[in-house]
């Protein structure tokens, strides 16, 4: 038996930091109900990498990642008679996400206020850029948005240069830990008390959390940090290095004195360590430019994989920076089981993410693919909520099913 | 929420936010550090940049609502003790190299004998067993074996990573949804388990994706200053205002295109473009794009005239101009203007610690989610070294204050 095998998530999330929170419960046994419209599809199926490169709502390997294991129910909650199968469902489960604009659940009837009448000791969670209030509740968008404004962007980037920012939607790759836990951690706390709770997550202040220190540095030092390019105020040398190569590079990272040591022993430069420019961390960190030179010249006459090897056999971190092919032919990741080969009913064979932890007892489980929208409609009413086929027959005739 | 249960926090600079996360939900959690405190507590930036084990920030972010106790894992006398405690906690948080708590008898099965209800979770760089297990790692090591390293920064310069260290970050995420999923089937079966979480692929998710793109024989994106390239179509994210810099999500689609046909709407208002280019079929605009029906030239020109009218207002302009037109523009907002944010205030998101022995009080990151029944309270400040010893020895563990001085003598504690 799975962990959470006995948990039951109706799910309105979409896009990605909602969608990521309800994957995490669905590998470990939790069944999620997806509800999405065929007349408005997520759209994260409009965003790839796409299999063969081929556009298609089902091909996109993000929503098949960060969908697997649910289930999908196709409603159209503006057609007679969905609104009752919505209700029913909250009655069904124990836990309802959304991840839509504050307004958007309150328009619909559907927010906790409305829902907890029907399920009193209902966990809800809310998940959203900025939180159900404030000035900017209404500010919505993506998590590229929410990456800026929480500071992110500015502190990813060269100091002589614009902000690069980081890849993508950034809090979206925090949010969902954070939702994940909450709903976790409610779910404890109804079982011991039989009381439910609604749970507002603005992504943005989950997210600041991962810049604790420089927070602290501009409120107590009033320090404003900014991107340092890969310089690390406690380590010297700290960097990423040309290799051999078209886009090739060498992350050389030295926490130590001893792989310092090892670094210079390594590039038959054991003459940098009693260099009075380098011999002590603040003389490497002062000489930064002239360090990272010779190292530089070091990694460039060979090919990434060979560096790291070298140097990881001396003790010293550092790594090739790997592209997509690098990561998914790595055999430590493929020793964990990170991807996983799947069969999707409209497209095929595919690949997606595994579960990112190991449980030792309890494993993860992906059971099903991402779901085509409506793909389970059947299941869910029958099985699930135990409609007969008319009251299906008639949901389908008003167009709700879609 | 969590108040029945306690958290053991071996952890190393490695680990630290995965306690602090059951802490905040109100977790009893006791960090252990070694007699003479975390060697992580010597991390910049420092409190008036004044290196000491207690001035920390990077120790301050990540260990509140912790109590600290010091505890020399390396004696007998000292692991007695941690069996003890082990035999009233939920959670055993470690992030050692893999193989260093089994060589010193405090592995799982070691401990798990003396609490079966145990959950031991482990927070290593590439996870307890296979091929690179061992590797030496950092936090930049490990963005590159994840995938996330190559898809940051300027395409004409190397890879960069955020300056606040992450990969660790990520991996205390998945540590603490691993620990309260084994809670919840503990919970059920009486049995604990052990949590095994990999920073390295705790952070694929920060790809969001574009790790699958070789398997998918898809385009794989690309660094681009202050964007992405994908395939042929430099996307451009970060875009220069007047008084410094705001990010534009201009794409295209059923969805992200209605963003831009307002954003085009809004241009034509303030005679930037020409009705014909207003109204263009923003919906399809990336398929016309990718067949070729609609020159790449013309789309950069596009960006040229946005570019330009960003150029001219100021970030607070364009965010307001945002919310009443629901536009994707968002400022990039410096820490300072973080800690200033409006939206923050009204939320009152930060939350005010006491440090009474430096007659200070610091802003806090706030709650990092509001629940209505059980919500997140911040109870103490980030511990001294070993502050509470005493509390958790002799109170909690029944030790008399002479066996405790011996131990101290001792260096056990």
């Amino acid at each position: 038996m799975l962990p959470l095998e006995d948990v039951r998530v109706l799910d309105f999330m979409w896009a990605l930091a909602g969608p990521g929170t309800t994957r995490a419960l669905a590998d470990y046994g939790a069944t999620v109900v997806r509800i999405e419209s065929a007349n408005r599809v997520d759209g994260a199926r409009t965003v790839g990498p796409f299999k063969n490169n081929q556009p298609a709502h089902d091909g996109s390997g993000l929503f098949g990642t960060y969908n697997a294991g649910k289930l999908g129910l196709g409603l159209d909650l503006s057609k007679p008679g969905a609104r009752e199968v919505i209700l029913d469902l909250v009655r069904w489960a124990d836990v309802v996400c959304e991840s839509f604009s504050p307004k958007a659940m309150r328009a619909w009837r559907l927010d906790y206020d409305s829902l907890r009448v029907i399920k009193p000791d209902l966990i809800m969670l809310s998940s959203c850029l900025m939180g159900q209030t404030g000035p900017l509740s209404g500010f919505t968008g993506f998590g590229t948005m929410a990456a800026a404004v929480s500071g992110f962007y500015n502190l990813c980037g060269w100091p002589d240069r614009a902000p690069s920012g980081p890849f993508g939607a950034y809090t979206d790759y925090v949010a969902p830990r954070f939702g994940a836990v909450a709903v976790l951690a409610a779910l404890d706390y109804r079982k011991r008390t039989g009381k439910g709770q609604y749970i507002d997550q603005a992504q943005a202040e989950s997210a600041l959390h991962f810049l604790g220190p420089a927070l602290l540095d501009c409120a107590a030092n009033g320090r404003m940090s900014q991107g340092l390019g890969n310089d690390d105020p406690n380590y010297a040398p700290h960097g990423v290095y040309p290799a051999l190569g078209n886009d090739c590079w060498v992350a050389i990272a030295c926490l130590t004195e001893e792989h310092w040591r090892q670094l210079c022993s390594v590039m038959a430069r054991d003459d940098l360590v009693s260099n009075k420019s380098f011999a002590r961390l603040p003389d490497r960190q002062l000489n930064r430019g002239e360090l990272d030179q010779i190292i530089g010249a070091w990694t460039g006459s060979r090919s990434a994989g060979a560096a790291e090897l070298l140097l990881q056999g001396a003790g010293v971190p550092a790594a090739a920076v790997k592209d997509s092919r690098g990561v998914c032919q790595d055999e430590q990741l493929a020793s964990r089981g990170y991807l996983i080969e799947i069969d999707h009913p409209a497209c095929g064979k595919t690949v997606i993410e595994g579960s990112r932890f190991v449980l030792s007892r309890t494993p993860a489980s992906i059971s099903r693919p991402a779901p085509i929208v409506g793909g389970d409609n059947q299941y869910v009413l029958q099985s699930i909520l135990g409609y007969d086929e008319e009251r299906i027959g008639e949901l389908l005739t008003a167009g709700a099913l879609q | 929420m969590l108040s029945p249960y306690r958290v053991l926090d071996l952890t190393t600079e490695r680990g630290f936010l995965c306690g602090q996360i059951l802490g905040d939900l109100g977790a009893d959690v006791i960090k252990i550090e070694p007699p003479g405190g975390s060697p992580a507590r010597l991390l910049a930036p420092f409190f008036e940049d004044q290196a000491d084990p207690n001035r920390s920030l990077y120790w301050w972010a990540y260990n509140r609502n912790k109590r600290s106790i010091t505890l020399n894992l390396e004696t007998d006398q000292g692991r007695e003790l941690l069996y003890r405690l082990v035999a009233g906690a939920r959670f055993l948080i470690e992030s050692y190299d893999p193989g260093f708590l089994n060589e010193r008898r405090l592995g799982y099965a070691d401990l798990a004998a003396h609490n079966r209800e145990l959950i031991h979770v482990s927070i290593t760089p590439f996870g307890q067993a296979g091929p690179k297990a061992a590797y030496a790692d950092s936090d930049l090591v490990i963005l590159a074996m994840g995938g996330p390293l190559l898809l940051y920064g300027d395409e004409d310069r190397a890879p960069v990573r955020l300056s606040v260290p992450q990969a660790y970050l990520h991996a205390c995420g998945d540590a603490a949804i691993g620990a309260l999923v084994a809670n919840h089937e503990c919970n059920r079966s009486g049995t604990g388990q052990h949590v095994d979480v990999s920073a390295q692929q705790s952070v694929t998710l920060a790809t969001q994706a574009n790790n699958l793109a070789y398997r998918l024989q898809a385009d794989e994106s690309r660094r681009m200053a202050g964007g992405v390239k994908v395939g042929a179509m430099r996307v451009p994210l970060v875009w220069r205002a007047k008084d410094g810099f705001v990010t534009l999500v201009f794409l295209f689609g059923p969805q992200l295109g209605v963003f831009s046909q307002r954003l085009m709407n809004c241009l034509y208002e303030e005679r930037r473009c020409d009705i014909a280019t207003r109204d263009k079929d923003w919906i399809s605009y990336g398929a016309l794009l990718a067949s070729g029906e609609e020159p790449m030239q013309e789309y950069e020109r596009v960006v040229g005239v946005i570019a330009g009218f960003l150029a001219s207002r100021t970030k607070a302009d364009l965010f307001s101009l945002a919310l009443e037109r629901g536009l994707l523009i968002a400022p990039v907002a410096t820490v300072g203007e973080v800690l200033a944010s409006p939206q923050l205030e009204a939320r009152q998101y930060w939350r005010v610690l006491e440090h009474p022995e430096l007659g200070r009080a610091f802003p806090y990151p706030g709650p990092f989610a509001r629940f209505s029944e059980t919500p997140i309270i911040y109870r103490r400040r980030p511990p001294l070294v070993g502050e509470h010893n005493y509390e958790v020895y002799s109170r909690e563990l029944g030790l008399s204050a002479e066996q405790i001085r011996d131990l101290a003598q001792r260096e056990i504690v």
